[in-house]
Order: C-alpha cells, then structure tokens, then sequence
C-alpha cells in the first residue's frame, strides 16, 4: 500500500451543461480522516461518490492505490471497489434479507468466504457495533440509527482499505445522531483511512486530521479542524463557519 | 433524431421477421405424394368440428367421450378402404380448412359444402351427402315464420364460414344476419330471442327439432346449385390420388345408401346423449377441461416469468441489439390478439414443425404472458430504489449478483399484486386454445353443450369452475403477498 491511498488530480464532473466540480486536487493518506464540508449544494457527494466511481468523472482522474480508477475495465473497477466501504445517507440496506444476510452477502459473492466465515465475522462486526441481538431482524424494524450502524458494519465486513461516509447522519433524527458517531469515532480510533461528507462540525473538530471546505464545486480550503473553525482564511469558509457557530 | 432513426430501426427488424416467417408458411406444396403418405403412415388423420349433430358430435358413453356421427361413418369406412387406421382430431369449423391446407391433418370433413370460393383454396371428393337447407325457428313463431318469405327483415343466425351464412345475406331480403362460431350457441342465441331464424342443414335441424319441441323447422326454399348443397370431403389442394382413392368409396357409399343407415345410427346415439342431460353426469368433461386449463395456465406462468425476467434483463442491458429485440418482441405480442398467436403458433409454424395442438397453445400463451410480465418487471425493477443499486455496486457486487440477490426479490415484492393480476388472467384468457381443438374447459363446455342440446347450464357450471380456480389463486397469492411483507 502507497502512503497516498486516494489521489485525486484534476477532477471535473459534469451534469449536462451544469458543472458540479470544477478541478478537484486533493490527497488522502493511510490512516488520515478527511471531512469535507461546504453548503448544500458544494458538490460534497458527487465529489465522495466520484471516489469510488458511483460517479464517473468527466475529466481527471481518481487514483486508488495508485491505480487510476477512470481507466480500468468493469473487473478491475468491481476489484477496486470491493477495497473501498461506502456509508449512504439513506443508509440503503437490503430490505429482503436480515441483518445478518447484509453483512454476508457480499463476503460471500464477492470474497468467496465460506458461509460459515462470513457469519462469523458477520456477528463479531455486529457485536463491534452494538447490535448483535438483531442479527435476525429486518432492517425494517430497526430504528434509523440502528440502520446506519448495520450499513457501517456492512461495509467494513469487506474489509475495506478506506471508508466513505456520505453524509450519515443527515437522515437521522438528533438523538440517534450521537451513536453513529460513537461507531465512526472507534474506526478512526482504530487507523480506519476515511472521508466523511458530514455537516457534523463537533465530530469534523474532534476526528479530523484534515478539513476540506468546498462550495461551488470547488474545494476553497483544506486546513486542520483548528485552523478551519477558529481562523478560516477564505472568506466563503469564513461565512459559512460563522452561520453554523451562530446556528449552535 | 436518434429516437427516430430507432424506431426505424425496430419497424424494420419487425418487418423482416414478419417477412421471413411469411416466407416459411407460404411454402408450396411439392409433388402430389398424399395418397402415398397415408399409406406408408397407416393412418388417416381427419379433422372435425363435432358440434354439428347428425353430422358429427360427441356421445358420452359411461363417462367416456367419443366422437360420433354420419360424417364419421363416412371417414372411417374411407379409411377401411384404403386400409388404414383413422385418426380424428377436433376443431373450431372455422380452422377445418387451415388444418388441412398447414398439413395438420389429410382430410377435413364436416358437412362442408363444395361452395367455388372455398375451391379456390382447396380440393374436395365427390359430394356423399345431400342434405338441403332448412331453418329453425322457435315453435312459438310458427304463425310469424310460415315460410322462408316471413324472414325478410328478420334477423338470421347462421355459424361462420357456412353456406347458410352466406346464402342468408344474399338470398333472403333486408335479412340482419349474425354469425357465431357454434351451432350450439346459434341454438341459444334463437331460443333467447337474439336471432328469429338459424340457417342450418336439414339434418342438423331435424335433430334439434326432435331433441327440443320448442324449436320448428321450415324449409329454405332455396334453389340451388348441387355442388352448394352437398356435402364433401376437403383436401389440401394437389392431393389428387388421395381424392381419386376417396372418390371410390363415396361412389360405394351412394350406390349403397349407407349414409340412410349412417343417419339412423347418428340419431341412436344422438338419443343416448339427451336420455341423461344432468351436469353431473358430464363431470369427468368438466374434470378433463379443468385439468387442461390449469395445466396451461401452470405452464404458461412458469415459462411466462421465465421470458419475462430474460425480456426484463434485455431491456436494460447496455447491448443496444438486446434493448431493440426486447422492445420490438414486447410491442408485436401486446399488438397482436393471443387468438392470432394462438392459430400462428400451431397452423403457421406447424408448416414447418408438426407442434401439437396442446403444446402449441401452451407455447402461444407463456409467450404472450413473457410480454406483459416482461414489463410489470420492468416496473418493478425500475420501482427499487437508486440506493440498493449503489449499495450493491459500493460492495463491489457484480450485475449479476446485484439483480439476483438484491434487486429482482424486491422487485417482485413490488409488482406481486401486479403480477398475481396477469397470472389471474392467464386461467382465463388460455381459454382461447380450444379454437384449435385444445381440450381446455371452454373447448369442454362447447361439447357439453353441444352433447346435451342444453344451452345456458353448462355455461354456468364453467363459470362456477372458472371462479373456483382463480379465488383460490387469489387467496394463494395473497397468503405469499402476506408473508412477504412480513419479511421486512
């Protein structure tokens, strides 16, 4: 593994004749947590989502461990992707199988692990998460926090080399927020390289070893947590830094 | 301009495959090797439409159904002659001359008059019955309906295809005349007042006025050619040698007068069939019919999922030659009748293999049902949320893995009520085989009724049937439906 696990150059993305991100540059290294953060509309999630390629950029390019993403074929692209966890906002469990069916399937279609494996390792990341009584429920009956968590654990049950979290708890109502973000500060704790998109400025302040403030479909300033919520230098970040203390 | 330039493209791959399949089923017919055929067979295989007492009909002898009839007599000591086993097949009148002209069966008889237009389209034996024409009335009209010059005006039944329909329209002044396929359900249209006057053969008549004392007869006064009136054997045209081998029995059968005693024996049989006319006692038709009609619609629905998921997966495949099949495959079979499939399958493609009857209808109907179902899943694909998509691309989950594991269980959730619908109206649209001679239970309703000169009854008893069938399918599917939302 290369020090710099996602090196983004260039990057542009377009929808039709709308420009979502403009010149992207940025480097995330092993073990670092990046949360990016800017007004609605920033382009935060297209920006997450071109990382994996849910995406594909219309000029640039998205290196995972030095391979560029936007030029291998579906194989490799499937190889790359299964190194890369993804946590949505509307957390997107399979609905038609139990928890505990989440968190296999893809160990077992994708990975070949044995069954038992799988569900092995299925309820000790479910355990890690705190849910392991509701290996046989449905995620409908779980509540939205729960969910996440369940989605959490599903992707790390692939054993990913980087995590990307779209915006996790945007969803959730506030008392499940804190939870969540219990599970994704152990992952950090733990040396877990991720990128969270997050309007969650305490978790930002607290986990972060970088912040990235985006709008426009430009990234306007990478700074650390402290410089970027104490002394913001572009004046966009300054703005929307001072709306959110203001909000609190 | 590129949607324009496909749906060019689609016209013409439509167009092409039309094409291709006309080309097929209008192959000419070789040398004349029919008589040689029959022979090195074994069998004469003959088609008929027995719902034309004394013609042909169905008696029900201890529960079993045979096919019986002067027109019956006729083939089989023709077949005797020729020293063959004889073969009959049944079907609607109105498909007797396909069959014979797509090679389904050597010969067509039925009380076919040798009219010129249907020489145009095949060859006919010498004629071995003349009948003459007739019309029944109901017995409360006999002073209304004196003679065939009361008519005028009138509204007249008469079957499909038949001499009678035509001579009614040309011969009988300001006559509204209305076809139907049965004589059976001619029969029933005159006794409920729908039609005043059936033009039928006076043989037919006279059964039925024997049968049933609200129904008179009157003569047709028609003046007619004898090659109109008569009855003869059809062939596909060019069968020469096998018509000169009929011919020699039919000059045997007149000289001898065998079709007085052929009539007598028709009329002894046809007693038999009105001694005991309870439902119950036409059970086991019923039981077969019901037996027929889920075995398709089981069938069906099986290999009708099966194209639609295949259909369904080709539409959104990237392969652009996949998405136009798919497209133009849906779009033929919902623009076309089943009833048109149904013949096209089994008279047109059994040109070039010999499929039968029932395996015909089943392949018609399971590849109609693959067009609907084909797009209630592609609804229900298209109704799963974007989200499942990215979860499952985000785990690194090939296509296949994703429709398979992820997407088609909860698209199938989704349209189960939607598709519980088409399977529903797959019990009762199958229905439509029994015009090729399918043992389905409409096709058995037609014979009972046709059996026991009892008209609305069995209907009846068919329509209990057909509810029975698709309640319990309804409450079957509502039982998986429930269980399926219990699981999340």
């Amino acid at each position: 593994m290369q020090d710099n696990v996602i090196e983004v150059n260039h990057l542009s993305k377009k929808f039709g004749e709308n420009t979502i991100l403009k010149d992207i540059n940025g480097t995330v290294k092993s073990g670092q947590v990046i949360c990016v953060i800017g007004p609605s509309g920033a382009g935060k999630s297209t920006f997450l989502r071109c990382l994996n390629l849910l995406e594909k950029p219309t000029s640039g390019e998205v290196k995972f461990d030095g391979t560029d993403l936007t030029h291998v074929d579906g194989k490799q692209l499937l190889d790359l992707r299964e190194r890369m966890g993804m946590v949505f906002q509307s957390f997107n469990l399979f609905p038609n199988m139990t928890v505990l069916r989440n968190l296999m399937l893809a160990p077992i279609r994708v990975k070949q692990m044995s069954e038992a494996e799988a569900k092995k390792t299925a309820i000790h990341l479910l355990a890690r998460v705190g849910l392991q009584d509701k290996a046989d429920a449905y995620p409908s009956s779980l509540s939205g926090g729960q969910q996440q968590r369940v989605a959490i654990a599903r992707a790390l049950a692939m054993n990913p080399e980087v995590m990307l979290f779209d915006e996790p708890t945007s969803a959730l109502d506030p008392e499940m927020v804190g939870e969540v973000l219990e599970v994704m500060k152990e992952l950090a704790k733990e040396g877990m390289t991720m990128v969270v998109v997050t309007h969650e400025m305490g978790f930002a302040k607290s986990v972060a070893n970088q912040v990235w403030f985006m709008a426009d479909g430009y990234i306007l300033e990478k700074s650390t947590p402290d410089e970027m919520f104490e002394n913001p230098q572009n004046d966009r970040a300054k703005d929307f830094i001072g709306k959110i203390i203001e909000a609190k | 301009m590129e949607k324009k330039v496909k749906a060019i493209i689609q016209v013409i791959i439509m167009f092409v495959t039309l094409l291709t399949v006309g080309a097929i089923a209008s192959q000419a017919s070789a040398a004349d090797n029919s008589l040689q055929k029959v022979k090195q067979r074994g069998e004469l295989i003959m088609v008929t439409s027995p719902d034309y007492p004394p013609y042909e009909f169905q008696v029900n002898k201890g529960g079993k159904s045979r096919i019986v009839g002067m027109d019956i007599d006729v083939a089989k000591k023709v077949a005797k002659d020729l020293g063959v086993k004889l073969v009959i097949k049944s079907m609607n009148f109105d498909s007797l001359l396909v069959a014979i002209q797509t090679g389904k069966a050597d010969m067509a008889i039925g009380g076919i008059n040798p009219t010129n237009e249907r020489r145009q389209s095949v060859d006919f034996s010498d004629i071995y019955y003349s009948g003459g024409q007739s019309f029944l009335i109901n017995a409360k009209d006999v002073n209304k309906f004196k003679s065939v010059k009361n008519l005028r005006g009138a509204k007249i039944g008469a079957q499909t295809g038949t001499l009678q329909y035509g001579l009614a329209k040309k011969r009988i002044p300001g006559a509204t005349v209305k076809g139907m396929d049965k004589s059976t359900d001619l029969v029933l249209a005159l006794k409920t007042n729908k039609i005043d006057a059936l033009g039928i053969e006076k043989p037919s008549a006279e059964a039925y006025v024997k049968n049933d004392p609200t129904l008179k007869m009157i003569p047709s006064g028609y003046h007619l050619n004898k090659n109109d009136v008569g009855a003869a054997i059809a062939f596909k045209k060019g069968s020469n040698s096998l018509v000169n081998a009929v011919n020699k029995s039919i000059v045997q059968i007149k000289k001898q007068h065998l079709t007085d005693k052929y009539l007598a024996s028709a009329g002894k049989y046809m007693k038999v069939n009105t001694v005991n006319t309870s439902m119950f006692h036409y059970w086991t038709y019923f039981a077969k019919g019901v037996e027929y009609t889920i075995l398709i619609s089981l069938v069906a629905t099986f290999f009708g999922v099966l194209i639609g998921v295949i259909l369904a997966l080709m539409r959104f495949s990237k392969q652009k030659l996949f998405r136009g099949l798919a497209i133009s495959y849906t779009e033929f079979i919902r623009g076309t009748p089943l009833m048109v499939q149904v013949m096209f399958v089994y008279f047109g493609i059994g040109v070039v293999i010999n499929i039968p009857a029932l395996i015909s209808g089943m392949i018609a109907v399971s590849l109609n049902s693959g067009a609907y179902v084909a797009e209630i899943i592609r609804g229900g694909i298209n109704s799963v949320e974007k989200g499942q998509t990215e979860a499952a691309e985000s785990l690194g989950l090939t296509k296949g893995d994703m429709m398979r594991y992820v997407i088609l269980p909860q698209a199938f959730k989704n349209i189960w009520p939607a598709l519980g619908n088409e399977f529903i109206s797959l019990i009762k649209e199958s229905s439509i085989v029994s015009i090729i001679g399918v043992t389905d239970l409409i096709y058995q309703l037609n014979i009972v009724r046709a059996d026991t000169y009892r008209g609305v009854m069995p209907i009846f008893v068919a329509m209990v049937l057909y509810f029975l069938m698709t309640f319990l399918l309804t409450r079957l599917l509502n039982y998986y439906e429930g269980k399926m939302k219990h699981a999340g």
